[in-house]
């Protein structure tokens, strides 16, 4: 599904923050990224979502390099990855099942079928009862519950999360992150950039580990502190 | 274009949600379409003063132009009139006798370029000069008739250059004295009508570019404002063109209604002047009155500030799309 070839990324061609990253996730994995803050977890998912380019080596996403992708088709492929930010990026003018449907208006699904798309994202993450509400009403923990039914609602194979459980509580987080493993569940490939060792730990995933840049270690934790 | 590179995953399960065959995809973009004419309208009339003033400004930067091609096309009217009735005088050497002015008349108006020619005799020459100056006594006088026979030649093409031509051309006929031809004045008329023309071309681009930056900088302001929107659609999967729609139909609808604000002001402008230049034509004993835009117009007005309007909406996110590109 992802494919890091020898990957690389500077700025203004001094700062590197990626150095030959090279790594494989097949699809319906679910993985886990991490390193400090800086370490380029931010800057990887950013080349995954065509925000940036690789200064070198070649990024495949489905078999495709998404570097040759012509910049009229980039939307076209953003639409195949669900994004869930850590500040949720919701538009604060609109109610949370405008918010939730936004990917669909903007694939133009006619209004009654996106609707019912809708619901069933929001029934999903446990927020049916809220449709109505402006984000602001919202705690934390669901507004990025919205971000998520929003980043689900057109069932993109891809689903990358990037500290998605940055603010939130223990008890949240892990509600967060088993709404994730129910997406996996059903064959989406999930990637989440998390500095929440301790709750990675919990949940045994594959986690790839940067450092200033590099990929230092890649496993698969197999025997966390799980409950 | 060549289809976007999908993810198999999506294509296996989403049999149903890739539904974009060309019916469907149409009507999503018209839907798409009539809710950012709404929306657009709405967020304009949210802010009602703002957006007047910006209708304002861009109806007053289009009056000028506007209210000056008006005022030439009335002029270059009456010019035409004047064109029209240029005439050329022919007269005739004096030895020439009453028959031969009558074969003369008739070789003229033979001649290709010309209209008309009307002979005016010696003898019907003196009675029009005599009726003219009310020299009656005077002229009673004379013994003879000092008057040559002329010929009143309408030429078919009233061009100066071509009147011209054919001055020369009738000079070189026998019998004929002396042609007279009186252009100077009509052609400053024509130069000057030249001059007012391209006058008002200038002004009318310049003054288009001014309205075409009032729009782009309200529309710059409003991208400006809804960034984090634009940021967010962009992040998933939104087209430039999604993107830019509701902006360009907010600059449509500025420009529409500049167009609107331009012409009640010409309107009113026109009832407004309309009386003192009537008069001051009359002073002239001339007939003018300007020109009222009528529905072609009005028509060309309102459809050009909507133009201008939208094409000031997409200079404005142009920008912003171009400094957003991934790098």
């Amino acid at each position: 599904m992802i494919a890091f070839e020898h990957v690389g990324k500077r700025y203004g061609g001094r700062f590197e923050a990626l150095a030959d990253i090279d790594f494989r996730v097949e699809r319906g994995e679910m993985l886990f990224l991490t390193g400090h803050s800086g370490a380029g977890k931010s800057s990887l998912l950013r080349l995954i979502m065509r925000l940036e380019r690789p200064s070198r080596g070649r990024l495949l996403i489905a078999g495709y390099d998404i570097d040759r992708l012509h910049i009229s088709q980039v939307p076209y492929y953003r639409r195949q990855i669900g994004v869930v930010f850590q500040d949720h990026q919701l538009l604060f003018d609109r109610d949370v099942f405008a918010n939730v449907a936004l990917p669909l208006e903007i694939q133009g699904f006619e209004p009654r079928e996106a609707a019912r798309r809708v619901r069933a994202a929001l029934d999903k993450v446990g927020l049916l009862h809220r449709e109505r509400a402006l984000p602001v009403e919202l705690s934390s923990g669901e507004q990025q519950r919205v971000g998520i039914a929003r980043a689900v609602v057109n069932k993109p194979p891809l689903l990358l999360a990037d500290e998605p459980t940055g603010n939130l509580d223990p008890q949240l987080s892990a509600d967060i992150m088993r709404l994730f493993e129910e997406f996996n569940r059903i064959g989406t490939t999930v990637m989440i950039a998390s500095h929440d060792l301790a709750l990675i730990a919990r949940l045994r995933h594959r986690v790839l580990r940067l450092r200033e840049g590099r990929l230092v270690s890649d496993e698969q934790v197999s025997d966390g502190g799980a409950p | 274009m060549s289809p976007p590179p999908t993810p198999q995953g999506a294509r296996r399960r989403g049999a149903r949600s890739q539904r974009t065959g060309l019916d469907s995809r149409a009507r999503a973009w018209l839907r798409h379409h009539r809710a950012m004419l709404g929306d657009s309208a709405r967020r304009l009339l949210r802010q009602p003063v703002a957006s007047l003033l910006t209708m304002l400004a861009i109806g007053i930067a289009l009056i000028l132009p506007t209210g000056l091609w008006l005022a030439l096309s009335g002029a270059s009217g009456v010019g035409q009139r004047l064109q029209e009735s240029a005439t050329l005088t022919v007269y005739l050497a004096p030895a020439v006798s009453e028959r031969q002015a009558m074969t003369i008349a008739d070789t003229l108006r033979q001649h290709p370029e010309v209209a008309g020619a009307r002979l005016i005799t010696a003898a019907e020459g003196m009675a029009e000069f005599q009726q003219a100056l009310g020299l009656d006594d005077a002229l009673a006088e004379l013994d003879d008739n000092p008057l040559p026979a002329s010929v009143v030649i309408t030429p078919t093409d009233t061009a100066p250059a071509a009147v011209r031509d054919l001055g020369e051309q009738l000079d070189a006929v026998d019998g004929v004295d002396e042609v007279r031809v009186d252009l100077a004045w009509l052609e400053r008329l024509r130069r000057l009508a030249e001059l007012g023309r391209r006058l008002t071309l200038a002004l009318g681009v310049l003054f288009g570019l001014g309205a075409l930056l009032v729009v782009g900088n309200t529309i710059r302001l409003s991208v400006e404002s809804r960034r984090r929107e634009i940021e967010v659609v962009t992040l998933i999967g939104a087209t430039h063109a999604f993107v830019r729609r509701p902006f360009l139909y907010s600059g449509a609808w500025y420009g529409l209604g500049g167009g609107v604000v331009a012409w009640l002001l010409l309107a009113v402008g026109g009832q407004w002047l309309a009386g003192p230049i009537r008069a001051l034509a009359a002073s002239y004993g001339a007939q003018f009155s300007l020109p009222h835009l009528g529905v072609g117009g009005s028509a060309v007005l309102l459809v050009s500030s909507t133009l201008l309007g939208w094409l000031g909406g997409w200079v404005a996110v142009h920008r912003h799309l171009a400094e957003t590109r991934p790098r």
